[in-house]
């Protein structure tokens, strides 16, 4: 999942600009999930949000390789 | 593809139940080879110039430091950043910032120094280690004055020196090349992710504080770190050194891509200073451990861990063996412990590889020609995790050093090039070189078809990162490996499409990812010896007598890559 949602937000682009990853663009005024597959669930965008408008999931959305399982 | 606003993103799962397997990873971008259905007018794309003394790429905590002290010392000064200053790389995640203090020390800087060697089985550069002990008071004090020590994210504190001094700062801007003229450094160009433009910028001083990298590994924060730096540096004749090394953090079995969930109190807490610790950890002996006991590995995360004995595995010096972890002996200090638990979180089996692709912080990167952060390449410099300065050697020595090197390294950088930079001339760049430059950043969007850079990402992720390529490594595999990564370089890195400015991105990144993957495997061949985080099945035991050596790669005139050794006591020829 990743970022999961963004509800309430108020343009102020900080997640946007606080992504590491690029996962977050503004559209029309507001922060939208553009990219969830590159999202590292590091969690900076919550974080930098001054309204908490972003909710989070630990699960990737893409297959994850590790080097064992 | 676009999420609506105030709507969910797709999960993994729904994907797979509504589309099957396949066709949910082609939404996401992962198709191979595909039509390239550009969102862009390429032939619109336009190019903006800038000119500086000198200029930092990168916004973390080498990068604020070069900045600032290239700026204090007189020279016109820019810092670009593909993300935002405080707010990329490994700089929001490391926390615990070394600091020598006479004050409080029992002990003498040389003694620190002779420690870290120890530690280090040689590998380390001890002019690096003795200057990271000696400037690292200074920086705390002046991160303390920023309100750096003050509260959890480092954005706010960073950019005070940088908007007092009105210092310019690109952020998102994604640089691609380095730009050598008549054997010197002469600038740099890439492109903007927020608009349809790339940018040039003419420099008589570069200095590289991009990082480290990595290949896109889950469990860490290391998804926009793909050792950028280093793979431009090589491409204009830099040497890169300590490609063998690895970095030993782990991560849950369970979600393993959270990084969050795995290391979250390192991007919730409050940075903090701590003095001489010298350890020997993040090395492969958790590798080890489970390539030899199968898995799970007894004593995941959350637990204790585990401390039977195994035949063979990793050399750890008698001297820092059966010592607990620090409460926290993470990157840049407290936090968890190394190779094993995450602080604070529920406890599962272990999954290492959390950092694949990365080595310990500071062994890799573009080898140094002097104690000043200098290349090979007259006027560029690097520091941090892009500098091969070997400060902490091949396993990790000092906790809280990683921050607390960067900034050291910066700073010294800054000031270095800053001197250059008065004495040399404004570079030029002839039109025609840019004209073919901006060429090759915007060949990806120009491909009517070709390998959706996801997808070879996924690829190599898949030939590099499982435990028997580069943890615990054989000649045999890594030459299959290799095989692969050339295969890669060869035929999928030049047929990378992308079909906007992120994908752009993505692409060069996956290219400087493969490149520093047959780096990691030919150094790592080379190396015929176990030292430190590099552990060889086949040539298990140290060799003195032959390995008291770094190994340095350069490209040669015939586009080859080429390794040589350098003794431990000599900076390069």
């Amino acid at each position: 999942m990743t970022i999961k949602s963004i509800n309430g937000c108020i343009g102020c682009e900080e997640c946007v600009k606080s992504c590491p990853c690029d996962v977050i663009r503004m559209e029309r005024g507001k922060a939208v999930i553009a990219y969830p597959a590159d999202c590292q669930i590091c969690h900076l965008c919550r974080m930098y949000c001054p309204v908490d408008a972003i909710e989070m999931a630990p699960e990737k959305s893409i297959p994850v390789i590790v080097p064992w399982g | 593809m676009t999420a609506p606003n105030d709507a969910t993103a797709p999960t993994r799962r729904t994907f797979l139940a509504l589309s099957g397997a396949t066709a949910g990873l082609a939404s996401l971008g992962m198709a191979a080879w595909a039509q390239n259905n550009v969102e862009i007018d390429v032939d619109a794309v336009t190019n903006t110039t800038h000119a500086t003394d000198v200029l930092v790429i990168g916004g973390g905590m080498a990068g604020l430091f070069a900045a600032v002290k290239a700026h204090d010392a007189g020279a016109a000064t820019m810092i670009v950043s593909k993300g935002r200053l405080g707010s990329s790389g490994l700089t929001p995640f490391g926390k615990g910032f070394f600091v020598f203090d006479p004050a409080t020390e029992t002990g003498t800087i040389g003694d620190f120094v002779a420690a870290v060697s120890r530690s280090a089985l040689g590998t380390n550069n001890p002019v690096y280690t003795r200057q990271l002990a000696e400037h690292s008071l200074d920086r705390a004090r002046e991160l303390t004055d920023w309100g750096f020590f003050d509260q959890t994210l480092a954005n706010r504190p960073f950019m005070r020196p940088i908007t007092e001094r009105a210092i310019p700062l690109l952020e998102r801007v994604v640089i691609t090349h380095l730009i050598k003229e008549d054997g010197r450094i002469a600038g740099a160009a890439g492109f903007r992710l927020d608009a349809e433009e790339t940018v040039t910028i003419r420099a008589k001083s570069v200095i590289l504080c991009t990082g480290a990298g990595g290949f896109k590994p889950n469990g860490f924060p290391l998804g926009d770190l793909t050792h950028d730096g280093s793979i431009m540096a090589y491409q204009i004749g830099a040497k890169i050194t300590g490609k063998e090394w690895n970095d030993g953090h782990s991560t849950r079995s369970t979600n393993p891509a959270a990084c969050y969930d795995g290391w979250g109190d390192m991007f919730e807490r409050i940075p903090s200073t701590n003095g001489v610790e010298v350890h020997h950890d993040l090395g492969v002996d958790i590798n080890y451990r489970a390539y030899m006991t199968g898995n799970p590995v007894a004593g995941g995360p959350g637990a204790e861990q585990p401390t039977d004995e195994i035949a063979g595995g990793p050399f750890v010096p008698e001297e820092f063996k059966n010592r607990a972890p620090p409460e926290g002996g993470g990157p840049g200090g407290k936090g968890g412990a190394p190779g094993g638990p995450p602080p604070g979180f529920s406890p599962g089996a272990n999954v290492g590889g959390a950092s694949a692709g990365m080595a310990i912080h500071k062994s890799e990167g573009l080898v140094p020609v002097d104690d000043r952060c200098a290349s090979n390449i007259p006027g560029l410099y690097a520091a941090g995790d892009a500098l091969g300065s070997h400060m902490a050697g091949g396993i990790y020595t000092q906790i809280g050093s990683s921050l607390a090197g960067s900034a050291v390294q910066g700073a010294i950088a800054g000031e270095a090039a800053a001197e250059y930079a008065g004495l040399a001339d404004t570079p030029v760049i002839p039109d025609a070189r840019i004209a073919e430059i901006v060429a090759e950043i915007l060949a990806p969007l120009r491909r009517e078809a070709g390998y959706g850079p996801a997808w070879v990402t996924q690829t190599l992720q898949g030939i590099m990162i499982p435990n028997f390529v580069l943890y615990i490594k054989k000649g045999t595999m890594m030459q299959a490996a290799l095989a692969y990564v050339e295969e890669l370089r060869d035929h999928h890195a030049p047929m990378l499409r992308a079909a906007n400015m992120h994908e752009l991105r993505l692409a060069f990144e996956t290219r400087n990812m493969i490149l520093s993957a047959e780096m990691k495997l030919r150094a790592s061949l080379m190396r015929t010896e176990s030292r430190c985080s590099h552990y060889r099945l086949d040539y298990p035991e140290l060799d003195d007598e032959n390995w008291r050596a770094w190994i340095n790669i350069h490209q040669s005139a015939d586009g080859s890559m080429q390794l040589e050794k350098q003794p431990f006591d000599a900076w390069p020829i």
